[in-house]
């Protein structure tokens, strides 16, 4: 038998959360989804958790697992204890709890209205589209998203700004730049370049690794980097890493005057003057004039390999 | 309350295709759903869609495979409706932007399916119905078509001999509010949860057909109910028959491949039907696993081509049962599937109740008859649910709103507040426990008389004990609990016309089969059963089959 605590809060009538401990057998193959049904059945019918396919496949119960988001329903129960010695579930983070371990998804849904998750088509043919092989399975990183909200529970950047559309709207989002079928998708890359958007990812990879269905949002969102970047599409994030390449080409080193001052011109420059005052008063002057690296010649011979490369079509 | 022109129930594959084109037809249309939709039992689909969209393919070769997987029980003129419009259905998700499996040059890929002499089964990867509703539901938030999402409907109105509104229970706040209008479209999708071992979602309680049963509608053909051969031992986790498709084969453990005596032709691939029952005498007769499963084997198709083509099932293997596929045999024994019977209607999804449509798997045309093959469920949930949604905005067009709907909302409210107040009585739990029993063992892939003579009596003493339980929360938001017990009601109503409707038929034909009376009999039973409720009786009359083009013959594979 072992302790299992579940997260319980009622934001109407409790004035902070609380813990519940119920002790369980967890026998190797059941699934903290089963552990849960045990408590909701048997000891108290009160605690709400979402549920319905209990295969990984409808999205509907995504929750943190001794601090990690995933779904209930396809989480071992043993293996997290044998790992941690406990086991505490706790409702997603980054959504507002309603009860327990039910989330408020309002949000997440209407981050994902936001990207107008719907394909904008021309003129279509009179069969199926010709999209060969190669071409759709670029869709693959994001296809299979069921929209669970894990990813956007462990996303740092939305940690730190609520208004950043997340990984999971993004990857839908590229899920239409990439089809071919989408004809707005020139369209699309300049409205998700704006504020919020695919620049405001800190790429810190949790949302890859999260996803219970192997979805990539990381790197839908860099995909979506890469072709507003080939399309022109001027934005600030855009020019931020047009300025970084360049710097670091040129010296191996990251010139962050000179980035600053590409990317956000000389007035966005006179707003970060208090950041670049905190800077200096605290000892972190960056230095001027960038010395070349030692190894610079080696850092632009594998930048031009890697240019080549994507210049015969390897990449993304 | 709410007033709308139409009412759909239920957002799945079916709900959210009705509701599309009652919208584009002009209607005032919303989407009453227990779930958010995305969250539907549709996106558990896996394997593919049918179509005859090959070169040399005729919806003819596809609607006889149907008929004949049917085992001649499904209504043809409903059949050619399908299989003609199947290619246009691939092609309109197609525009819509499913992203089908596609070869190297662009065109459609397709692959074989149970009981289907051709390949004609479309897919992506091996989650089509995932693809598939993700396209569906992309274009309701294109239309911006009105979502009450977690409104669990309760009851339908019917006032003056006509559809007039429902009530439905709010589960973030417990509120219960009726909903008026002139048609609805039913599509709440299936509800196998009253078996014991089953693929369906936990939540799949057939509230539609019990809603409907409750309001005067008839169920047909309840006593057929589909047993997918090859569900994850223990979990019961759908593994796609597209694994099959892709070159699966079977074994028990001697080592046999055991299809070959079942269906010398079709082997593994033979309908879904044949294949449980084959599973089942394996067991039966002790040529399986310790623990009732046999073997699956992928592990000749290689990992490589696995993690292609059947991501899900790697994904499930893995994860569920421990297994990678590329390397071991996947445990497998069959688990309550589908129900081919449903809500009677015609083929424009009309019910005997004016107003009232259904579409999907909660409803009956019939497509399926006594067996239903593969990939031919997401086509109907497009091609039935675009035709109900087009008569139900037909029918509501010009027609008056029938008021009325009070003493159903008074009556609602009694009983939820009864149902939560009941102190002292027994767990919820515990009887949907022995429900699942009750049936999993007595109306089974083999039944007899004596066994469904006392599911029937045992479902009647459920019924009993039910008006007895506790739900034990109180409180308003959120309470599955409560749910729960509304749920139950609903697969309790639903097991009896099931029971009977089975105890009725004195023959075997697709997924039922009496050991007791083991062949078809065309001169008694080529026909449809109808189960109609009045208080607390279920009543049986029958219907005949429509046959236009293909007489009933043997069937062999």
């Amino acid at each position: 038998m072992t302790a299992i605590k579940v997260y319980r809060f009622d934001p109407d009538v409790d004035t902070e959360p609380h813990y519940d401990e119920w002790d369980l057998p967890v026998e190797p193959g059941r699934t903290v989804l089963d552990l849960l049904h045990e408590i909701h059945y048997f000891r108290d019918p009160t605690l709400s958790f979402r549920r319905s396919c209990r295969s990984a496949i409808c999205g509907s119960c995504a929750m943190s697992m001794n601090g990690r988001t995933g779904l209930s329903c396809n989480t071992q129960a043993k293996p997290l204890l044998d790992r941690d010695g406990y086991l505490v579930v706790e409702p997603m983070k980054n959504l507002p709890v309603l009860k327990d371990l039910v989330s408020d998804m309002e949000p997440f849904w209407k981050a994902v209205y936001d990207v107008e998750p719907y394909l904008q088509p021309g003129k279509a043919p009179k069969g199926p589209y010709i999209v060969p092989k190669k071409r759709m399975d670029l869709l693959k990183i994001a296809q299979d998203c069921i929209m669970c909200g894990s990813c956007l529970s462990e996303c740092t950047s939305r940690e730190a700004n609520p208004d950043y559309l997340g990984p999971a709207a993004l990857a839908k989002a590229y899920r239409f730049v990439a089809d071919d079928r989408d004809e707005a998708s020139l369209d699309r890359l300049r409205q998700y370049s704006e504020a919020n958007g695919i620049w405001d990812c800190d790429t810190c990879l949790y949302c890859n690794e999260v996803c219970p269905v192997h979805v990539k949002p990381m790197d839908a969102i860099m995909a979506m980097r890469e072709r507003s970047i080939e399309a022109g599409i001027v934005s600030q994030g855009a020019k931020h890493a047009i300025a970084f390449y360049e710097t670091v080409l040129r010296s191996g080193k990251l010139n962050e005057f000179a980035t600053a001052n590409k990317s956000l011109g000389l007035a966005g420059m006179a707003s970060q003057a208090s950041v670049a005052a905190r800077v200096i008063l605290r000892g972190k002057t960056p230095e001027l004039r960038k010395k070349k690296i030692k190894g610079i010649a080696d850092v632009q011979t594998l930048v031009e390999l890697n240019e080549r490369r994507k210049r015969k079509g390897a990449g993304r | 309350m709410q007033r709308h022109d139409v009412l759909i129930v239920g957002g799945g594959l079916a709900g959210a295709h009705a509701a599309r084109t009652a919208h584009l037809a002009g209607a005032d249309v919303a989407i009453v759903s227990k779930l958010s939709p995305l969250r539907s039992h549709s996106v558990a689909a896996a394997g593919g869609i049918n179509a005859a969209l090959a070169e040399g393919d005729t919806w003819e070769g596809h609607a006889f495979d149907t008929i004949k997987g049917s085992d001649y029980l499904a209504d043809q003129d409903s059949v050619e409706i399908l299989t003609r419009a199947a290619p246009d259905a691939i092609v309109e998700m197609d525009h819509l932007g499913t992203p089908f499996s596609r070869d190297e040059q662009g065109k459609l890929f397709n692959r074989p399916f149970g009981g289907m002499r051709q390949a004609r089964a479309y897919f992506a990867g091996d989650r089509t119905g995932l693809a598939l509703m993700q396209t569906a539901w992309e274009q309701l938030v294109k239309e911006g078509i009105t979502l009450y999402e977690e409104w669990a409907a309760t009851s339908l109105i019917v006032e003056e001999g006509r559809f007039s509104g429902l009530v439905a229970y709010r589960v973030s706040n417990g509120a219960l509010d009726e909903f008026q209008a002139r048609a609805c479209v039913i599509c709440t999708g299936p509800g196998g949860q009253m078996y014991e071992k089953t693929t369906n979602a936990v939540t799949c309680t057939g509230d539609g057909l019990a809603m409907a049963l409750r309001a005067g509608c008839a169920l047909k053909d309840m006593e057929f109910v589909q047993f997918h051969p090859t569900s994850l031992h223990g979990p019961n986790i759908l593994i796609t028959e597209a694994a099959r498709g892709e070159g699966g084969i079977m074994r028990n453990a001697k080592g046999e491949r055991f299809m070959e005596k079942y269906s010398p032709k079709m082997l593994d691939l033979a309908p879904r039907d044949i294949v449980s029952r084959a599973i089942t005498t394996e067991v039966l007769e002790g040529r399986a696993f310790p623990g009732g499963y046999v073997h699956l084997d992928l592990t000749h198709l290689g990992k490589d081509r696995i993690r292609e083509r059947l991501p899900e099932v790697y994904q499930f293997s893995t994860e569920f049962a421990d297994v990678d596929p590329g390397e071991k045999p996947i445990p497998i024994e069959p688990a309550q599937h589908y129900i081919m019977g449903g809500i009677a209607t015609d083929n424009d999804g009309a019910t005997n109740v004016p107003g009232v449509y259904a579409a999907g798997e909660c409803a009956c045309v019939s497509l399926h008859g006594a067996n239903r093959l593969g990939g031919n469920a997401l086509l109907e949930c497009i091609v039935f649910g675009e035709r109900a949604g087009q008569a139900a905005a037909a029918f509501a067009r010009g027609k008056g709103q029938v008021a009325g709907g009070t003493t159903v909302l008074a009556a609602e409210d009694r009983r939820v507040d009864e149902l939560m107040k009941a102190e002292g009585g027994e767990s919820v739990e515990r009887v949907r426990q022995d429900l699942k029993r009750v049936m999993w063992e007595n109306v089974g892939v083999f039944r007899n008389e004596a066994d469904m003579a006392s599911a029937v009596e045992a479902v009647r003493a459920l019924k009993r004990r039910y008006s007895n339980v506790s739900v034990g929360a109180r409180e308003k938001k959120f309470n599955y609990a409560l749910l729960e017990a509304m749920e139950l009601r609903n697969l309790l109503d639903l097991s009896a016309p099931i029971a009977l409707g089975a105890l009725m038929r004195r023959e075997s034909r697709g997924a039922h089969a009496r050991t007791d009376h083991t062949a078809r009999d065309d001169a008694n039973w080529l026909k449809h059963t109808l189960a109609w409720q009045y208080g607390d009786r279920i009543e049986v009359t029958f219907e005949p089959v429509r046959i236009t083009r293909w007489e009933p013959k043997e069937r062999t594979y």
